[in-house]
């Protein structure tokens, strides 16, 4: 008896420590993959590692572009967030040394970290703008969103995010003092008679922007619902069609990108004027803000000043 | 349902290129992070499983860890990483690999545990005193008598075990590591639906896979005289029935007396045999 | 307006004084979107337990199709449940939908156990006193399978509680984005409070309910009491 048990018992080991090691040779680029360029010469990207969202990996903007643009080739690229905790503890601790983040996130100037420029525009213009049901659209919705936008500016959002994400205020709380620091918080009756859901994505600026849609409709009369932090625009976006939700704030290129995958228009101006073609019927866009907050590719401090980086097109040229 | 075939078919998805693993590799990582998780958890639950229900000592350990089962997976994934984040710099997997095969950990050691307990305690008390009667020192009666009488739910716990962590081992990719998972959360931000059925059916092809091994492994390991399995229809017991009666007979301060004093009653079917008397 | 609470894992009192409405929100739905499925798996798998029990030919096919169920990963599972149900994607049904399958599949095996626990002597006394299969069913073999079935109600019970979590990633509002929202918040260092008060109120909801259910099933099975007692 004992014997057969010791024999099981080792023949499970072997097994699963077989298993395991056959595991750990799959796995050896564990959370990413090697887009190594092989035979071309060398380039600073090639020695690192990319971190970003998981579709970062095939999407048009994303690492092909990067090669197509820029003929940028990262070593690897690991799978994270959205500009989210992950990719920024890990651009932080140096598990990845480059990161696809946003230009508002309040991260970049608490870590000193370096923005590199896009000078061929591989990042579409991103304005902040309300995406609506089309049924849910009056005079006075449109006259209080366009308020909102008229007022909300790129150094606006930094300042939002930075006293949520650092700070860690309540994004309600922080919502209502910009609308009463731009004097938006004047009751009224403008948008009375309406009845809405405003959604939000799951990430803090985007809470935020949708409490201050929220609270600046609330103030002019509207009845709003709100169900905040909802996911990915994977999942929002039906909910926005099949009228779980009226009202989300959106940023104009991804928009753009998410509708027409082929879109080519990267300025402010173009991507706005090709929305309305784009969105599906049901959909509507109303006036965008000057607050843009974008895709790019971030680097620390002392990563920028080893290669001598500025520019994403540095990144291809040799160590 | 197509997109999933279609997605299954290509052999691209299942070679890989040279910028993605193909589905081998995923395999491999997600069993990799499964073994890891169970070796550990039954590092520690087995030995520990084995004492407890030999001595009959300290069985609220038992409970407590029973307990372990009602902690939200992907809270205490996300607890441990924003701990561990902080203290661990530089590149590699670590940063990631060490909160989920914890958390995985946690997941795995109550069903090991309990059911290593409860097969030891159910022992009949008369097997045991006759084994003493035949002069067997503590240590003989336990390896050579509450063992083997144990073994069968003692593999029900590891192979309900295996089913979760394998189920459960999809949350890796969460934290950006790889797995069928990958499959999962990137056919989910991509919106390719054949993507993220397809790693789902994988994910469930398996564990299914993994619990028939376990199965073949149990059937050769367990002695005859304790599965009564004399004809050809198989020993009965799978994990998740396990599961159940596990928590039933090695909870001891609840419904089932059986764990507390296993000479009271048997109103819990040990799976064992209760799975075994009802397919025949 | 700065949170009153700073950032340790014991600051969760203070998170939650100032975030009480929202969190009790979140617990309120937790809970039912753990129990209702819990209600409806069990209403769904008694017939089906029943009728593997009744068959034995059916026994093997059904248990195995069920429990093959509970192999699909749980995000899966809410993703794909708006195509099958055509219901939208934000609907909190896609989770309750999800989770009783889940629930069936693990009951339908435990309820088929459940009744062949009743030992033959006793369905052999019941039916010479003359019961038919429906009082048999209803008077001798329920009772005597509760606490199978209550031990399988208290697994998926709990299973569900840390289930129901990860729906936070599909935007269903529940205890799961309270670690979502410590996540997002724990770049410049750990944020705790929310993370923490997230897992001890799904513990504590979860062995809330634990409880219940133990309570009920000796209720139910008053016999019970006099063996422990004694």
């Amino acid at each position: 008896m004992n014997r057969r048990i010791a024999m099981a018992l080792t023949g499970a080991t072997v097994l699963l420590t077989a298993l395991t090691a056959c595991g750990e040779s799959g796995s050896s680029s564990a959370g990413g993959s090697e887009t190594g360029s092989d035979g071309g010469a060398e380039t600073i990207a090639s020695g690192m590692v990319l971190g970003g969202p998981p579709e970062f990996e095939n999407r048009p903007d994303g690492i092909p572009g990067l090669e197509e643009v820029y003929g940028v080739t990262f070593g690897e690229f690991r799978s994270l967030d959205a500009g989210g905790p992950l990719t920024i503890n890990a651009l932080k601790n140096g598990q990845i040394d480059a990161a696809d983040i946003f230009t508002t996130d309040p991260n970049i100037a608490a870590n000193d970290w370096v923005v590199l420029e896009d000078p061929e525009n591989l990042f579409a213009a991103q304005n902040v703008l309300p995406l609506i049901n089309t049924e849910k659209v009056t005079d006075g919705v449109t006259a209080v969103l366009d308020a909102v936008s008229a007022e909300l500016t790129t150094e606006d959002l930094l300042a939002l995010n930075e006293q949520v994400i650092i700070d860690r205020q309540d994004p309600a709380a922080v919502a209502g003092q910009w609308l009463a620091e731009q004097g938006l918080d004047a009751t009224g009756t403008q948008a009375a008679g309406v009845d809405l859901t405003i959604g939000s994505a799951n990430f803090p600026e985007n809470i935020i922007l949708a409490n201050i849609y929220a609270q600046a409709l609330q103030a002019q009369g509207a009845t709003v619902d709100t169900q905040l932090n909802i996911g990915s625009r994977e999942v929002y976006m039906p909910g926005l069609q099949d009228g779980s939700i009226d009202l989300i704030p959106e940023y104009s290129g991804v928009l753009l990108e998410y509708f027409d995958p082929e879109a080519t228009a990267v300025s402010s101006e173009d991507v706005y004027a090709a929305l309305p073609e784009a969105l599906p019927s049901g959909l509507t866009v109303l006036e965008q803000s000057a607050a843009e907050d974008k895709d790019a590719i971030v680097v620390t401090r002392e990563t920028a000043e080893e290669y001598g980086l500025t520019s994403i097109a540095d990144l291809a040229e040799q160590p | 349902m197509n997109e999933v075939l279609v997605w299954l078919n290509d052999p691209q998805n299942w070679t890989g290129t040279r910028s993605t693993p193909g589905i081998g590799d995923q395999v491999a990582a997600h069993l990799a992070y499964t073994a890891v998780a169970l070796l550990i958890a039954g590092g520690i639950a087995f030995p520990l499983g084995l004492v407890l229900g030999h001595t009959g000592r300290a069985s609220w350990l038992v409970s407590v860890a029973n307990g372990l089962r009602s902690l939200p997976t992907v809270g205490l994934l996300i607890l441990l990483y924003v701990m561990v984040s902080p203290l661990v710099s530089g590149r590699g997997d670590a940063v990631y690999l060490v909160p989920t095969e914890i958390a995985l950990v946690v997941l795995a050691l109550p069903a090991i545990l309990a059911n290593t307990y409860a097969g030891v305690r159910n022992v009949s008390p008369a097997v045991r005193d006759a084994a003493f009667g035949m002069g067997m020192t503590g240590r003989q009666v336990l390896f050579r008598v509450e063992l083997p009488n144990a073994l069968p739910l003692v593999f029900s716990g590891v192979r309900s075990a295996a089913l979760q962590v394998i189920a459960t081992a999809t949350i890796a990719a969460y934290v950006g590591l790889d797995g069928l998972g990958r499959y999962v959360y990137d056919g989910l931000a991509s919106r390719q639906f054949g993507e993220m059925a397809g790693g789902a059916v994988l994910v469930a092809v398996l564990a299914l896979l993994v619990d028939l091994l376990l199965a073949l492994v149990q059937r050769v390991t367990v002695s005859r005289g304790v599965s009564g399995r004399f004809s050809r229809r198989a020993a009965g017991g799978d994990g998740r029935t396990a599961r159940i009666t596990e928590l039933a007979a090695a909870d001891p301060d609840d419904l089932s007396p059986a764990a507390g004093d296993p000479a009271a009653t048997d109103p819990v079917p040990v799976p064992e045999g209760s799975g075994g008397r009802s397919t025949g | 307006m700065t949170s009153a609470a700073g950032s340790a894992p014991w600051d969760l009192f203070g998170y939650f004084a100032d975030h009480r409405e929202q969190v009790l929100e979140l617990l309120w739905s937790h809970t039912w979107l753990s129990v209702l499925p819990v209600v409806v798996g069990l209403l769904v798998a008694l017939p089906i337990g029943w009728l593997a029990r009744r068959y034995r030919w059916a026994y093997p096919p059904i248990v195995s199709v069920t429990g093959l169920l509970y192999t699909i990963p749980s995000l899966a599972l809410f993703v794909i449940m708006p195509t099958l149900l055509g219901t939208q994607i934000l609907d909190p049904l896609n989770v309750v939908a999800a989770l009783t399958v889940y629930t069936v599949a693990l009951l339908v095996r435990v309820v088929a156990d459940g009744l062949a626990a009743v030992p033959e002597d006793v369905l052999q006394a019941a039916t010479a006193m003359g019961l038919t299969r429906l009082q048999l069913l209803r008077m001798v073999q329920l009772p005597l399978a509760v606490p199978v079935i209550a031990a399988g109600l208290r697994v998926a019970t709990v299973a569900n509680v840390s289930l129901v979590a990860i729906a936070a990633t599909i935007g269903i509002p529940q205890l799961g984005q309270l670690f979502i929202t410590g996540f997002q918040l724990s770049v410049s260092g750990p944020y705790y409070p929310p993370i923490v008060l997230g897992i001890v109120l799904c513990v504590a909801l979860a062995l809330l309910l634990d409880r219940l259910i133990v309570l009920s099933a000796r209720l139910l099975t008053p016999w019970q009491r006099v063996v422990t007692a004694r």
